[in-house]
């Protein structure tokens, strides 16, 4: 089986490469629109234009379209994604350091979700057929209805803003120091053996967690809860029903089992969208992670750093699809002996 | 395709959710007659006044005024106007070209049909949020540039539901019929495939004029969306994150206007979909 | 209002439960047990940890925690000795004689010597293009060093402004030694300076720790350390120092300040700074009319705008200088008057039914208020009969639209003058030669060459101060406001403020 997931995982990473040369060159071109010259920005405002003509020479910003793009791919494969205009450092450097608090946020994000969906399916399948049921159905819309900017706002504006019970800023309390060892904060701060850090880390998270974690739960409710249903209508359960075995018992032994798949699934699909939904969730709560690096450079017309983040999250979300559906192979046996 | 369509007006939920859709369609539409100001008339010397039910309320202004003393109310059925028109054309255009290429590629299959796989590959491998902030910001901000920038990003939506739905119409009895009576490629796309595929479509065009109404706020809250001088729910949210702490009313009103507008379309689409017995898997959504 | 007290019942609830589970840190405990340490929420990063690079007022205050300057300020803006003794300026404005303290040590333990002052005045500014330095010290010849401490600037042109710009943006003395035997890149992975404080720890846009330097020349600094929290928006600034995330912040709303300074937890403060809101003209387009640009001018009610958005603290101005300084004309008042707007307009043949379209541009978030302010006076300006198109820019923007003539007829602008020196105000604004102002007139232009050339003190500021009405008359130079700079702090947290607006870590203590 691990031969066969690993075979799966190597063919889809290979599929993965051309999509991701197409991606680059489609990134480049849309950013070559902007009405800015990069090669003026990043000299002092004095530079002459004579100056100006010389960096651009240099940046090869005089040579025609696509060989820009090979000189920028060229660079690329060796891992320099070119300077940042606003920064002055490497864009590649600045993106490794800004993914692993992204990658916390939205691993602790999807974690709420998955609790919240799968919590929040059962209960919409416990109350099918009782009075509640098309009031937890339209509750469960209406969850639908709230993208996690708008749960950003919501809860930082009541937890944050009126009950001061959580803090909002950051990833950190101010007065405490933040090891740096692999970049995850919360793995750092055990290593360095800071309870008090973590703990700090911890309370950070828990607001932007849960604003992308319930922006992304109702979908996740409502799949497992129509999967439920279908299931029902199968004959096994009615089979085992007549074997006498109880409700609960029909629940977990052959209903669960089997929706699980389909719900693990969409809750894998929907881990892409969730972790390029971290952008506006960090933006709003000042966490220091890509989504905030990407609007500020967009604020200042970085090209080269937009060009590394854009390329990081389409990366990132190629490899969870990957895994989704390598765990999708592993977890359905049926699929397993193809 | 009358039929089921009129069966589905009798389903309370698609009812009450037409009714919401319809309050704020009403709105934007005569925006102009609803609105008691001009949206955009500021008055430097009532600034931020709370609403009405708060003491110190200025019975001028029913929901209170923002940082500039423009009046919240008017804004938010201008800002109504906004929305409705970016989601319905985008939406439209969505729809136009997401489900020409899936009919395309569904019915003819073969070369085509991997072309347009693979374009709608390599859009999807593009988080939606990412790639309309690079779009707008290739483009510019303006109402035309939002409606693009959507269009460009949401088509695949389309395409990749249609497209396995087409094949599987294209599979019927009655398709293969109509080739044989002489029909065109394009009279039986017309005339077979499209009415067969009309419940997907109308209900994929609720739920993606949600999406629309959304992505437009994202955009203007982060100030990539339209222009300064459109009035738009996100520019509301992003002026009155500034005043939280005075008047928490001038950014809870705009995110109810959204949450409002996009639960009537999510329902819509919910009801459209039990009503017509559309099967879609919620993971495009 | 309803809310409050709402709030108030949350609040309560929030502490109760909190003191039951004992998880919020109360306001109390955390500033009682940081008696040495201070956070402070700060609006923007650093654009670079090289202090030459990028003239950005924001940053001057960390940086002048890190490195010293050659000369300081006085609260009043006087020029100080600092890391130099004495400074003489000759009378043709051509050389200038330095003295070096012979106490003050790089963070490294390195001695500073005059060979570290040449290299950051002369050697690195000429080195290449990529430095804000190469223009503020395009004048200089040489620096001829006489010994460790003592040194002679030589200017190519006459630089009467020069001691003002040892204390102004870019000018910290950078360790030569460390800089070209480590390289530039290990420079900005742990610089040093000479300062106050050592930069401890540092990450990228979230935040700067500085720890105190004991071996300091100066003063020392009454906290051992101190966290730079960077915060970019306003609101979330005004929630972390409600909350107690942080114990010091600036550039809340206007209004925060003055709910802050109702209660008594907090002191708040709203100070008129030297920095100035103004308008940007081109003088071609539809401004080549200057009853257009005279008419925008006399459009724009500068009292209604402070007390909207500045809590009436921005002192309206009429020429391009803020009081104190010595370019400022006190007695000299530019008009607001919409009637004598519209005549102007009439005499063009433009009316409120007839208007004149003009392009006008705005920062969004750059300073406090600015989009409001734009969006105010483009209100202002409709009700004469001039139709702005309102368009959002970005700040980094700025130069190259403006190079590339791309900038509409006016803009909405701030600049900061942190020396008062009126050379820095009206000369660098309508220097035709530099890259600041879309003013591109002969007329002015030449003025303005001229006074940068005169050496005699009264004679330029006298020329100045003409100019500054000239200017003013000609629709060239649109001033509005003193900009203003807000600081909310925990009560017992005390610094000293500066007119030019430096929140200087070194000053904060408890009491």
């Amino acid at each position: 089986m691990l031969a066969t997931v690993v075979k799966l995982i190597a063919r889809r990473l290979l599929a993965a490469v051309p999509i991701l040369l197409v991606v680059s060159a489609l990134l480049f071109c849309v950013l070559r629109l902007l009405p800015v010259d990069p090669a003026a920005m990043s000299l002092p405002p004095t530079a002459t234009i004579a100056q100006i003509e010389a960096k651009r020479r240099e940046m090869g910003l005089d040579r025609p379209l696509p060989e820009q793009y090979a000189m920028w791919l060229k660079a690329a494969l060796h891992g320099d994604f070119g300077r940042s205009i606003q920064f002055g450092r490497q864009a590649g450097g600045l993106v490794a350091a800004s993914l692993p608090a992204t990658i916390e946020l939205a691993a602790a994000a999807m974690i709420l979700a998955a609790i919240l969906g799968f919590g929040g399916g059962l209960l919409l399948f416990h109350l099918r057929g009782t009075l509640f049921e098309s009031i937890a159905d339209l509750g469960s819309i209406l969850l639908l209805s709230i993208p996690e900017f708008l749960w950003g706002l919501i809860l930082l504006f009541v937890f944050g803003v009126v009950l001061h019970a959580l803090p909002f800023t950051g990833e950190v309390s101010p007065n405490l120091p933040q090891p740096d060892i692999t970049g995850f904060i919360l793995l750092d701060s055990l290593l360095v053996g800071r309870f008090d850090v973590f703990l700090s880390a911890c309370r950070h998270l828990i607001l932007p967690a849960f604003a992308l974690g319930l922006a992304f739960s109702p979908t996740i409710m409502r799949v497992l809860r129509s999967s439920l249903f279908d299931i029902y209508h199968e004959d096994y359960i009615q089979q085992a029903r007549l074997r006498g075995l109880s409700e609960t018992q029909i629940l977990l032994r052959h209903a669960l089992k089997n929706a699980i798949l389909p719900t693990l699934t969409l809750a894998g699909v929907q881990f892409g969208i969730l972790f390029s939904g971290t952008l506006l969730v960090e933006v709003i709560y000042s966490y220091p992670g890509m989504g905030n690096l990407m609007v500020d450079a967009v604020r200042n017309a970085d090209l080269p750093l937009i060009q590394a983040i854009a390329l990081t999250y389409c990366i990132v979300v190629l490899i969870i699809n990957t895994l989704v559906d390598a765990l999708h192979i592993v977890l359905n046996p049926k699929l397993r002996t193809h | 395709m009358a039929g089921p369509l009129t069966r589905s007006l009798h389903s309370p939920r698609v009812l009450v959710a037409l009714g919401m859709v319809l309050c704020v369609a009403f709105c934007a539409a005569f925006a102009g007659l609803v609105a008691p100001h001009d949206p955009s008339e500021q008055n430097l010397l009532s600034i931020l006044t709370p609403p009405l039910w708060d003491a110190g309320a200025d019975p001028h202004f029913l929901l209170g005024t923002d940082s500039l003393g423009r009046d919240v109310l008017s804004r938010l059925i201008f800002g109504a106007r906004t929305a409705m028109i970016v989601a319905f054309a985008a939406s439209t255009g969505a729809m136009v070209i997401g489900s020409i290429l899936a009919h395309v590629s569904g019915y003819f299959g073969g070369v085509a049909d991997w072309i347009i796989g693979r374009l709608v590959d390599i859009w999807m491998s593009f988080p939606p949020v990412i790639l309309s902030l690079i779009l707008m910001v290739g483009l510019g901000v303006g109402l035309d540039r939002v409606i693009l920038a959507i269009v460009l990003v949401d088509w695949t939506r389309f395409c990749r539901v249609l497209r396995s739905e087409v094949m599987v119409v294209t599979r019927h009895d009655y398709v293969a019929a109509a080739r044989l009576l002489g029909f065109t490629h394009w009279q039986t796309i017309l005339r077979e495939i499209v009415p067969a595929t009309a419940p997907l479509l109308i209900t994929l065009f609720s739920l993606e004029m949600a999406i629309a109404i959304v992505v437009e706020a994202i955009l203007s809250f982060v100030g990539l969306g339209v222009g300064p001088d459109q009035v738009a729910w996100g520019q509301m949210i992003a002026d009155a994150r500034q005043n939280v702490y005075q008047s928490p009313w001038d950014l809870l009103l705009p995110i109810l206007a959204i949450v409002f507008t996009v639960a009537a379309f999510n329902l819509l689409g919910d009801g459209l979909r039990r009503a017509l017995d559309v099967r879609l898997a919620e993971a495009g959504h | 209002m309803a809310f409050k007290l709402r709030r108030r019942s949350f609040l309560q609830l929030a502490t109760a439960a909190a003191a039951s589970i004992g998880a919020m840190p109360s306001r109390a405990a955390t500033s009682a047990a940081a008696k040495d340490s201070a956070s402070i929420g700060w609006p923007n990063d650093v654009p670079s940890w090289d202090p030459n690079q990028r003239f950005t007022p924001d940053a001057q205050s960390i940086f002048k925690a890190v490195f010293d300057q050659p000369l300081g300020q006085s609260t009043t803006l006087k020029l100080t000795p600092a890391l130099l003794k004495t400074w003489k300026l000759s009378e043709d404005a051509l050389s200038m004689d330095v003295e070096l303290r012979d106490d003050v040590t790089f963070h490294n333990g390195d001695k500073m010597t005059t060979e570290d002052f040449r290299y950051t005045f002369f050697e690195r500014p000429k080195s290449g293009t990529k430095l804000d330095t190469a223009n503020s010290w395009r004048k200089v010849q040489d620096i001829v060093i006489a010994s460790p401490t003592r040194a002679t600037m030589k200017f190519s042109s006459p630089a009467p402004t020069a001691p003002q710009w040892l204390a102004f943006l870019g000018s910290f003395v950078v360790p030569k030694k460390y800089m070209e035997t480590g390289g530039l890149d290990n420079f900005l992975k742990k610089p040093i300076g000479s300062g106050p404080y050592k930069l401890a720890e540092y990450e990228l846009n979230s935040r700067i720790v500085l720890e105190r330097y004991d071996n300091y020349w100066g003063g020392k600094p009454k906290l051992e350390r101190v966290t730079i929290e960077i915060i970019k928006d306003p609101s979330a600034r005004v929630a972390a120092i409600q909350s107690g995330q942080v114990d010091f912040t600036i550039n809340v709303p206007v209004r925060e300040v003055q709910r802050f300074q109702k209660d008594p937890a907090f002191a708040a403060g709203l100070d008129p700074i030297s920095r100035v809101i103004l308008i940007q003209a081109r003088n071609d387009l539809a401004f080549a009319d200057k009853n257009v640009r005279l008419a925008a001018h006399h459009a724009i009610n500068k009292v209604a705008l402070s007390k909207a958005f500045y809590g009436a603290a921005a002192v309206p101005l009429s020429v391009l200088a803020t009081p104190g300084t010595p370019g400022y004309i006190a007695d000299y008042h530019f008009k607001y008057d919409p009637a004598l707007a519209k005549q102007l307009l009439a005499k063009s043949k433009f009316g409120p039914n007839n208007p004149v379209k003009i392009g006008f541009a705005t920062t969004n978030g750059q300073f406090p208020s600015d989009y409001d302010v734009a969006r105010a006076i483009a209100q202002m300006w409709k009700e004469v009969g001039i139709e702005a198109d309102l368009q959002v820019i970005d700040y980094a923007k700025y130069f190259e639209l403006n190079r590339a003539r791309k900038l509409p007829e006016a803009t909405l602008y701030s600049w900061d003058n942190a020396t008062g020196d009126p050379e820095i105000f009206l000369g660098y604004q309508l220097n035709p030669k530099m890259p600041f102002s879309p003013w591109k007139d002969q007329d002015i232009g030449n003025q303005v060459l001229a006074l940068f050339n005169v050496a005699d003190y009264k004679k330029r500021i006298a020329g100045y101060r003409a100019l500054e009405r000239y200017a003013v008359e000609q629709g060239a130079s649109m001033p509005l406001l003193q900009s203003i700079v807000t600081d909310v702090r925990k009560r017992n947290l005390h610094y000293t403020k500066y007119n030019n607006g430096w929140v200087l870590p070194q000053t904060f203590h408890w009491v």
